[in-house]
């Protein structure tokens, strides 16, 4: 890690000793927990496992590793759905989004009353979402469906929109769980290019989940590879995915 | 407290947007659409009003009025609370990826029922204006009672919705006691009177200390009787109230980041 070397970098994520743990995975029913009263049993499972790491501000890491390995449990995290059980993450003050698809769809409504509920469960106000509303129609090329019900649309329609709205509403760090390839090519091409250039703003911190890695030795500074809940390798995308895909082999 | 506020400020435009969306969806698809809301509580009280006073031979002052104000409150009280139980499982999508504080989806619930609630106060305004019920100064009681009938609710639906995420069959016992309650509560008669007579410290326990019979009886007793409500248990019912409020909001916030994990 150059750590050191980025001392006078502004630090945007730092995730000290993070350990998340899922108890007993299954919720209990009434009359199992009446007929063992005596003895709960608890079983645990750990996601992730005492993890550290800074990301500088304006920098993109991405984070690979194999099914289960605690990535998007991690991802959760720092968007602030989950507590960690154990050590801390600081954000230094930024505003954070998980870029998920469809937050807050009403599928009875129309496109554009999907657009207000969505972008202001994402924490923007009103009249922010207001403003940016063309742009997100325009982006999505849904046309004049927007003032459809959302349950009309056919499943691309819906992604684009969804895709949308995330897209254009942007916060300083971005959580991507998978890189979305939604739309049919042309949509692919343009969705893209959009991330491309969100993600290259020097402001912007973000942070990718993904198992493509040409996308994430096209896209990252920095790859983070996470093995059953510990980082096995931090650094360069060159070194650690050609580490990753010996390992894979 | 100061996190409550802030976080309900950070929130209400959301929370009204999404009541209001909530409202719209449930009327989007079907002809009559908002005639709905006020048709079916008018249903209701047409059946109660047929079986009570003709079956069972009931007797009230302004009988419609009386079952329909019971009506109106219960069904406030009992769809909070039910539709608060899967709270968490229905709203799965929001839960897992965004960071909400979970009662503001309870408060947007309320907003729902709420504005139900009014319309049929709409009505219960206009019936009063053809039966030419007498009204006095007492009226006003209606604003601490409905006060206290949100503080209670609010406070309930928080602690189910918080054990609704552990326990998979909690619904099927609040449907059970959510039936005792409303037969005990005296939608359709008139606590004090029918058990009264026979035994009257049991109707006083059942009238005074299950909330929602003390509440009904009360907007009754001020709104067609001209009465006054007891203004004792109004206190001890809000402070109850507001205890179980804080209480709710307390778990919330303790264990809110763990639902997202068990959903």
């Amino acid at each position: 890690m150059n750590m050191e070397e980025n001392e006078n970098q502004e630090i945007a994520i730092t995730v000290k000793d993070l350990k998340i743990v899922y108890r007993s995975l299954k919720t209990y029913s009434l009359k199992k927990s009446l007929l063992r009263l005596k003895k709960v049993e608890k079983q645990t499972f750990e996601a992730v496992k005492g993890v550290s790491f800074e990301v500088p501000k304006g920098q993109i890491l991405g984070i690979t590793g194999k099914n289960g390995s605690g990535k998007s449990t991690m991802l959760r995290a720092l968007a602030g759905v989950f507590a960690p059980d154990a050590g801390y993450i600081d954000l230094h003050g930024n505003s954070v989004s998980l870029l998920a698809i469809g937050v807050g769809f009403n599928k009875a409504l129309t496109g554009r009353e999907n657009i207000m509920l969505s972008g202001m469960l994402l924490g923007f106000t009103e009249e922010f979402v207001r403003s940016k509303i063309d742009e997100i129609i325009e982006f999505s090329g849904v046309g004049k469906f927007i003032d459809m019900p959302v349950s009309t649309y056919s499943s691309g329609m819906f992604s684009k929109l969804a895709f949308s709205i995330t897209a254009i509403l942007e916060t300083d760090i971005m959580l991507i769980d998978e890189v979305l390839s939604v739309g049919d090519v042309k949509f692919k091409k343009k969705s893209y290019q959009k991330m491309k250039s969100l993600i290259s703003n020097k402001d912007r911190t973000v942070v990718i989940v993904s198992h493509s890695l040409s996308t994430l030795s096209e896209l990252c500074d920095t790859i983070l590879w996470m093995h059953e809940g510990e980082i096995k390798e931090i650094g360069e995308p060159k070194v650690v995915l050609e580490h990753y895909k010996e390992f894979m082999k | 407290m100061k996190r409550f506020i802030s976080d309900i400020q950070d929130n209400f435009k959301y929370l009204i947007y999404s009541a209001k969306s909530e409202l719209k969806a449930e009327v989007a698809n079907s002809y009559l659409n908002w005639i709905w809301w006020v048709l079916q509580p008018l249903c209701f009280m047409l059946i109660y009003t047929f079986m009570f006073s003709v079956v069972f031979n009931a007797r009230e002052d302004y009988f419609p009025i009386f079952i329909f104000i019971g009506i109106t409150m219960w069904d406030f009280f009992n769809k909070n609370i039910t539709q608060s139980v899967k709270m968490i499982k229905r709203n799965k999508p929001i839960v897992t990826k965004v960071y909400v504080p979970k009662f503001i989806l309870t408060i947007s619930k309320m907003f729902v029922n709420g504005f139900k609630m009014a319309i049929n106060f709409g009505i219960i305004v206009a019936m009063m204006i053809v039966f030419k019920v007498p009204v006095s100064i007492n009226l006003l009681y209606l604003i601490p009672l409905m006060v206290t009938l949100w503080v209670i609710t609010f406070g309930c639906m928080c602690i189910v919705m918080h054990f609704g995420v552990f326990i998979e069959d909690l619904s099927n016992v609040i449907t059970i006691v959510f039936k005792m309650l409303f037969y005990m509560t005296g939608v359709f008669y008139d606590i004090h009177k029918r058990i009264g007579k026979s035994y009257p410290e049991l109707a006083n326990f059942m009238g005074n200390y299950n909330p929602m019979a003390y509440l009904v009886s009360s907007v009754r007793k001020c709104l067609i009787y001209t009465g006054e409500p007891d203004l004792k248990f109004l206190v001890m019912w809000f402070a109850i109230g507001i205890i179980l409020s804080v209480i709710g909001v307390k778990i919330i916030y303790k264990y809110e980041n763990g639902y997202a994990k068990v959903v």
